[in-house]
């Protein structure tokens, strides 16, 4: 036993580690997927149900509640939209980035990341304003707008890397065919990055799903997303603890699909592009 | 490379957007700072008397404390935590896939789902965790009391985020070469000495990397606090983008509220300018 354990005593030490934290991480996701499968009656009892007869009443009753799912609808469209515009425009931009030499790409560089870091309230609540006038306040076009200072330099920073990782001669050849840039681009890189590009729109729809700062700033009731759908079962008078706990659920799982699609990248996203995965 | 004109056309959309929602909006603020604009009523320069008033005003400076005690204590607890997590599960083999799968999950969750269900875990009358201790002989209020309010926020934000660091200092330890470890082993070094002398400083410029993000991070906290506390209970979890929030929409003074902004800006602006120059002299 003690030779036993002085050999593995490393790998015993990593698994109890491992143990707690994946515990301690998935425990409590798993007690609120508990909450969203208990009857009213059964949310508050002392001691607490461990062991319950699950009901799909939360969920059902949050699919009838309309505000909530036109609060998931629109984050569905928002997502989208901002996602067609983060990755063509960041896409034209990451290919100027390698294959031209341009001045000023420190500085470029330099504002993406301070563009990227910066609070957002410093953008939005000039943008409460400013919105209002030109009418993109409370639309899905005009927050899909404001989250590109966000998805933008993102999307740049992950596509320039994944360009990177392309030998420079398959692009000379393509020129000397007779190809121009346009056509370098959607027929020769595109093809060859397009994993880069699934995966870089997969990490920003991650982060649009999750946004709430933004958002509560410059929507007011038609595109609200569903950050601001689940933030109002905390009401002001009581506590809607069905639709919090169903509404939870319901935002973390598509989530969690999308992060093992993502999951080769996910450093690389978390790291704005400068670690490999 | 090429030297022609059509790089810029490439580049331009991306400077148009870029310029619309970060330079525009970041110089109205600025400008407006020095003005006395409430919503709806005319704007009227009134020079540097925003900057001294808040310079002078006792709760600009609670918020500021409370926001600097947050991102501090969440920042060196996550990235301690962090960086053990990573160099404990840095030795499974068997089982290190789904480990690493399972431990991601909250970063992928909402700041505001994660504070519902804190509340809801931690409600003194229904939450689970005070029904738990209160099992084993403990009284507990996590949200309720000015004292606590704070680190229980901390306690979440940790939950919330340990995982970034754990999983972006995970992938640097195994990307180390094995020779200077192996040959370290044979020398009769300890596994502690091995992480503590070798593996940790080939890796700073990631811890680098990693502190400043979360620092940046913790210091813009919003969602968290906004959806958890509210900055309550008093101003005992009030920080500087909820206290910005509250003063534009909830109060309208525009220009204060921008004010607030623009002196914080500046902080996190010369952190992230002082990461890039670090960044690249550590590369």
């Amino acid at each position: 036993m003690s030779l036993f354990y002085k050999k593995y005593r490393h790998l015993i030490s990593a698994y109890i580690v491992a143990g707690i934290a994946v515990l301690a991480t998935i425990l409590p996701i798993i007690w609120v997927g508990m909450l969203s499968l208990k009857s009213k009656g059964q949310t508050f009892t002392r001691p607490p149900k461990w062991l319950f007869e699950p009901n799909f009443k939360n969920y059902v009753s949050i699919w009838d509640n309309e505000l909530f799912t036109n609060t998931f609808i629109n984050s569905i469209i928002i997502t989208v939209i901002a996602i067609i515009l983060s990755i063509s425009i960041a896409l034209l931009a990451a290919f100027a980035l390698k294959r031209y030499n341009i001045r000023f790409k420190g500085a470029f560089m330099q504002w993406l990341l301070i563009a990227y870091m910066l609070p957002e309230f410093l953008f939005i609540i000039p943008m409460y304003g400013i919105y209002q006038t030109l009418g993109f306040y409370d639309a899905h076009f005009g927050l899909a707008l404001m989250y590109q200072v966000h998805v933008l330099p993102f999307s740049i920073w992950m596509l320039r890397s994944f360009l990177d990782e392309i030998p420079k001669d398959i692009d000379d050849a393509a020129t000397m065919d007779g190809c121009n840039a346009f056509g370098t681009l959607y027929k020769i890189y595109l093809p060859l990055i397009l994993p880069g590009i699934t995966a870089t729109a997969i990490l920003n729809a991650i982060w649009i799903w999750n946004e709430l700062t933004i958002a509560l700033g410059l929507t007011f009731s038609n595109s609200q997303p569903i950050t601001l759908g689940i933030a109002s079962f905390r009401g002001y008078i009581s506590i809607d603890w069905g639709g919090m706990t169903s509404g939870s659920i319901i935002a973390i799982i598509p989530m969690i699909i999308f992060a093992l699609m993502a999951q080769k990248h996910i450093v690389k996203g978390l790291t704005l592009g400068s670690v490999k995965g | 490379m090429f030297k022609n004109s059509t790089g810029y056309y490439f580049i331009l959309p991306s400077v148009i957007i870029l310029g619309f929602t970060s330079v525009y909006p970041a110089l109205y603020s600025f400008i407006l700072s020095f003005y006395n604009w409430n919503w709806g009523t005319q704007q009227d320069f009134v020079g540097l008397s925003n900057y001294f008033f808040l310079l002078g005003d006792k709760e600009f400076w609670i918020v500021i404390k409370n926001t600097f005690f947050f991102a501090l204590c969440a920042c060196s607890i996550e990235v301690t935590l962090g960086i053990l997590i990573a160099i404990y599960i840095d030795r499974i083999k068997v089982g290190a896939g789904i480990i690493r799968s399972l431990l991601l999950i909250p970063l992928m969750i909402s700041g505001i789902v994660v504070s519902l269900m804190s509340k809801m875990m931690l409600n003194k009358l229904f939450g689970v965790i005070p029904y738990l201790m209160k099992q084993i002989g403990f009284s507990s209020n996590f949200y309720g009391t000015k004292d606590t309010a704070m680190w229980t926020l901390i306690g979440v934000d940790t939950w919330w985020q340990t995982a970034f660091v754990f999983i972006i200092i995970l992938a640097g330890l195994q990307s180390i070469p094995k020779e200077p470890i192996e040959a370290a082993r044979i020398d009769g070094v300890s596994e502690w000495g091995i992480i503590k002398h070798i593996r940790l400083p080939m890796i700073r410029s990631l811890i680098f990397l990693v502190i400043i993000f979360r620092s940046i991070d913790t210091l813009k906290i919003f969602d968290l606090v906004w959806g958890a506390t509210g900055g309550g209970p008093g101003l005992s979890t009030e920080v500087v983008q909820t206290f910005a929030y509250r003063t534009a929409y909830g109060f309208l003074q525009m220009s204060k509220a921008m004010t607030i902004i623009v002196i914080f800006s500046v902080v996190v602006g010369i952190l992230t300018v002082f990461y890039n120059r670090m960044d690249r002299k550590l590369r």
